[in-house]
């Protein structure tokens, strides 16, 4: 009696874990298909764009990453007014 | 990364001088290509005194809807974010301002004209009156304006520049429009060596400061070098879009740095059209700037450092 409520119990179990690996191998194949038409539909945009360099944030003046550090002498390079 | 000497290049281009530093002599040529290219496209898109350039044709479409270029495009909008980021301070519907004061031909022109008539002064149109739409690549000027992107343009053209140099040819690179500067990629040892003073053509030791800076850009406004007689009256290229004349600052000449020339430049001629009101804004943005008043005094904001001048750090 208790042996065949192990087997039950064992059946019950390996039904369960094939049905996860179904579940989890549709979630994938969905995932990839995903991917692919996300891929197809907009990927055309992505190489539409300018190769230009990237555009400074839109919402404040950005700060340098460092301020500018003393330099002794004359410069590679003057700024003034044009 | 910090690397050797770089290579240098000087040509004219927009009226004013170009400087290209290049950290590997080889690399020069093709860096002067990729300049000159993208220089040449700016001038198509941009020149209000080319009649074939792009905002000759918006200018004259009198409110008309006209189509634009992807480039011409991305200058508007580096001119509107200028505009929204310095509460229409710098305004890029001055191009009626500035014709009126005779600035309606190259600068050398102008100058050579000697007294140019002058009309009376009228607050620019705002810059809520240019309607961009990216997404049909299409721009309408209302309410009578006319752009000029003289604020914006150079400065944008030098970022532009210098990063596809950098990134195309993997080196350190500056390029500098008439003192708008900008560096990308590797630093040469010590920084990219900047004389900051009045004049960019002053030469290199000329009376000011050496600064050293390693990455985004350098830029200087100033009320002493395109300046003209309109009128009878000395006046300026920086137009205070509340009046729609030069404007009256405490300042003759500022420089300041920021994460990329073209914000540098925005803050430079913010900081001239907001006079005493400057220094504080600065302060508070966190953006290390040398102010010049008329007296030769100096002023400096964020961690700008000092130099042998009388100065006052904020």
């Amino acid at each position: 009696m208790l042996r065949d409520d192990m087997r039950y119990a064992a059946a019950r179990r390996d039904d369960g874990v094939r049905k996860i690996s179904r579940l989890t191998w549709r979630a994938g194949a969905a995932g990839v298909i995903c991917s692919a038409v996300i891929a197809v539909a907009f990927g055309h945009h992505a190489e539409a764009r300018p190769a230009g360099p990237a555009r400074p944030a839109s919402g404040t003046i950005v700060i340098p990453a460092q301020p500018p550090a003393p330099a002794q002498g004359a410069g590679q390079v003057s700024s003034g007014a044009s | 990364m910090m690397t050797g000497s770089p290579a240098a290049d000087t040509f004219g281009v927009f009226g004013t001088t170009a400087v290209l530093l290049v950290t590997g002599p080889g690399l020069l040529p093709r860096a002067r290509e990729i300049a000159d290219t993208e220089l040449a496209a700016v001038d198509r898109a941009c020149n209000r005194f080319r009649p074939d350039s792009e905002i000759t044709r918006l200018n004259a479409a009198e409110g008309a809807a006209v189509g634009i270029s992807e480039l011409f495009a991305e200058l508007i909008d580096a001119a509107l974010r200028a505009a929204r980021l310095t509460d229409g301070d710098v305004d890029p519907t001055c191009g009626r301002a500035l014709s009126g004061l005779g600035y309606d031909r190259d600068f050398a022109e102008l100058r050579a004209a000697g007294n140019v008539p002058g009309q009376p002064a009228s607050p620019a149109p705002g810059w809520r009156r240019v309607h961009l739409d990216r997404d049909r690549a299409r721009a309408r000027l209302g309410g009578g304006a006319q752009l000029d992107l003289g604020a914006t343009a150079k400065a944008w053209a030098a970022d532009r520049c210098c990063e596809l140099i950098a990134r195309r040819l993997g080196c350190g690179a500056l390029v500098s429009l008439g003192g708008d500067i900008a560096v990308a990629g590797p630093v040469p040892e010590g920084g990219w060596r900047v004389r900051v003073t009045d004049d960019h053509a002053a030469g290199p030791d000329a009376p000011g400061q050496t600064v050293a800076i390693s990455s985004g850009g350098l830029a200087t406004s100033s009320t002493t070098v395109r300046a003209w007689e309109s009128g009878g009256r000395r006046v300026h290229h920086i137009i205070d879009p509340a009046t729609g004349g030069p404007a009256d600052s405490c300042w003759r000449t500022v420089s300041v740095t920021a994460g990329s020339c073209v914000d540098a430049n925005t803050a430079s001629t913010a900081a001239i059209i907001r006079s005493a009101g400057a220094v504080g804004w600065l302060s508070g943005s966190g953006l290390p700037a040398r102010l010049v008043r008329a007296d030769g005094t100096v002023q400096t904001t964020a961690g700008w450092p000092s130099d042998d001048g009388p100065a006052e750090a904020i």
